[in-house]
């Protein structure tokens, strides 16, 4: 593998972080409004009482899922920063490196010092090329755990569905919340696939 | 590349001009960079563009080893002047970049910090290298509010940043000016609009004209010489500078 800098991947790889943080800005809010609606949900079940039991255990489920949903988009936001400030860093190593490249490809016989120098830089660049890709594997980690907690979000979802119709005269209410569930669920699902397949690229 | 020719020389005492790029990217301004050298004390003044670093590098490397550049004197703080500081420390952590105290704290956007830079103070400082002194002579608002030329009284040489300066076109780029009528036409326009206040230009011509000068060497264009030192000294305190001298009103 060469370590050689290169500018193209660099930037096109910070455009790819800063698209995912923008992605996970849109994630952050339907959890939001789903742990909204999963404390109505809670309430609702609490009013409706014995037949909402399993309902309301649900919606429980469904809010601690937002909560660490919210969580992890918080992580990875974390590391999209930490990696858009790697990047950045690449991009003027890339750019110092280029050109005293062209200073010692210019000089007639360069000094072992000069070459030091060079020898320096595509250490300190190979060392920040690692960096990035161990943050792309977390960021990549931590999606496949969003995914993974999605894919849940959507069964439970489903079971609230089952759950509604025991719902006797709160039975409509109780089917409209869940149908709410399953389409915000089904809402997140392709934006976590989408970062996934945005950073697998790479 | 950059061409890099001595211009004065007295034992190991010498400056050497490194000018003229004809390969350099059209949209980026040639400038003209100078090598100091006392018993091997080296300085680089107004080091220049990251951009042309490789080509001031490369011409320099015909006279010193580059490494060796122990001073780096930035008149101030243009890109054009010092935005290749990051390089050269790059080359020499221990290089020591002279500047106005007003920019040792915006130029380590361009690289550098605290152990690299001096600050040098508005009246001004001397400093050795090798057996001699050189002098950094105030040159405020002309064009920039913390701005220093430099002086060596022994060679006779007042380097003076962007004062001089022309836009040469290029069948008329000599590296000494040769017609002086001819020559500074092309510094009116850069002279006018450029330097903002005629009372650091008339403080620093009275200045000037007492100094002992063999050499006006500017950043861009031509090196005056002999007697065209005091006529560039009269041409410019009687040009009329500053906003009086252009319209950017509707
Ligand atoms: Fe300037
Ligand atoms: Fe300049």
């Amino acid at each position: 593998m060469s370590n050689k800098p290169t500018h193209n991947t660099s930037s096109g790889e910070l455009a790819g972080f800063v698209r995912l943080n923008e992605g996970i800005k849109g994630v952050v809010l339907i959890a939001f409004q789903i742990n909204i609606m999963a404390l109505n949900a809670i309430l609702l079940a609490h009013r409706a009482g014995e037949v909402a039991l399993g309902f309301g255990v649900i919606s429980k489920e469904l809010r601690s899922l937002s909560v660490e949903l919210t969580g992890l988009m918080q992580e990875l936001s974390n590391d999209a920063y930490l990696a858009v400030n790697l990047i950045s860093d690449l991009l003027r190593q890339e750019r110092r490196y280029r050109l005293l490249k062209k200073a010692t490809d210019l000089v007639v016989n360069p000094s072992p010092a000069l070459r030091d120098v060079m020898l320096r830089r595509e250490e300190e660049f190979s060392l920040i090329t690692h960096r990035v890709r161990d943050v792309r594997l977390r960021l990549l980690d931590r999606l496949e755990d969003a995914r993974k907690l999605c894919q849940f979000g959507t069964a439970i979802s489903r079971s609230a569905k089952i759950e509604a119709a025991y719902g006797r005269e709160y039975g409509r209410a109780l089917a409209e919340v869940s149908q709410e569930f399953d389409q915000k669920i089904q809402n997140i699902l392709p934006s976590i696939e989408a970062l996934c397949t945005g950073m697998q690229r790479r | 590349m950059k061409t890099a020719q001595t211009i004065y020389q007295e034992g190991s005492h010498r400056w050497v001009v490194i000018a003229r790029d004809p390969s350099k990217p059209d949209c980026v301004i040639d400038t003209n960079e100078y090598l100091v050298s006392r018993e091997g004390d080296n300085l680089l003044t107004d080091p220049g563009g990251s951009e042309i670093f490789p080509a001031v590098f490369a011409a320099l490397s015909t006279i010193v080893d580059p490494m060796s550049i122990r001073y780096l004197f930035a008149s101030h703080q243009d890109p054009d002047i010092i935005s290749s500081l990051g390089l050269w420390l790059e080359c020499n952590p221990d290089i020591r970049c002279y500047v106005s105290r007003l920019w040792s704290s915006f130029i380590p956007h361009f690289g550098g910090d605290e152990n690299s830079l001096t600050a040098i103070p508005d009246e001004g400082m001397s400093m050795p290298l090798g057996s001699g002194q050189i002098e950094y002579v105030p040159a405020h608002f002309l064009h920039s509010s913390g701005n220093f030329h430099l002086y060596d009284p022994d060679a006779r040489i007042l380097f003076s940043g962007d004062v001089g300066a022309a836009l040469l076109p290029p069948e008329e780029d000599e590296l000494f000016v040769r017609d002086f009528d001819k020559h500074i036409r092309h510094a009116e326009g850069f002279h006018r609009r450029w330097m903002g206040s005629t009372e650091a230009k008339l403080d620093w011509c009275e200045r000037a004209s007492r100094m002992k000068i063999d050499m006006l060497c500017p950043q861009h264009g031509s090196i005056y010489q002999g007697d065209d030192v005091m006529r560039f000294i009269n041409w410019f305190a009687e040009l009329p500078v500053g906003l009086s001298t252009f319209r950017h009103r509707r």
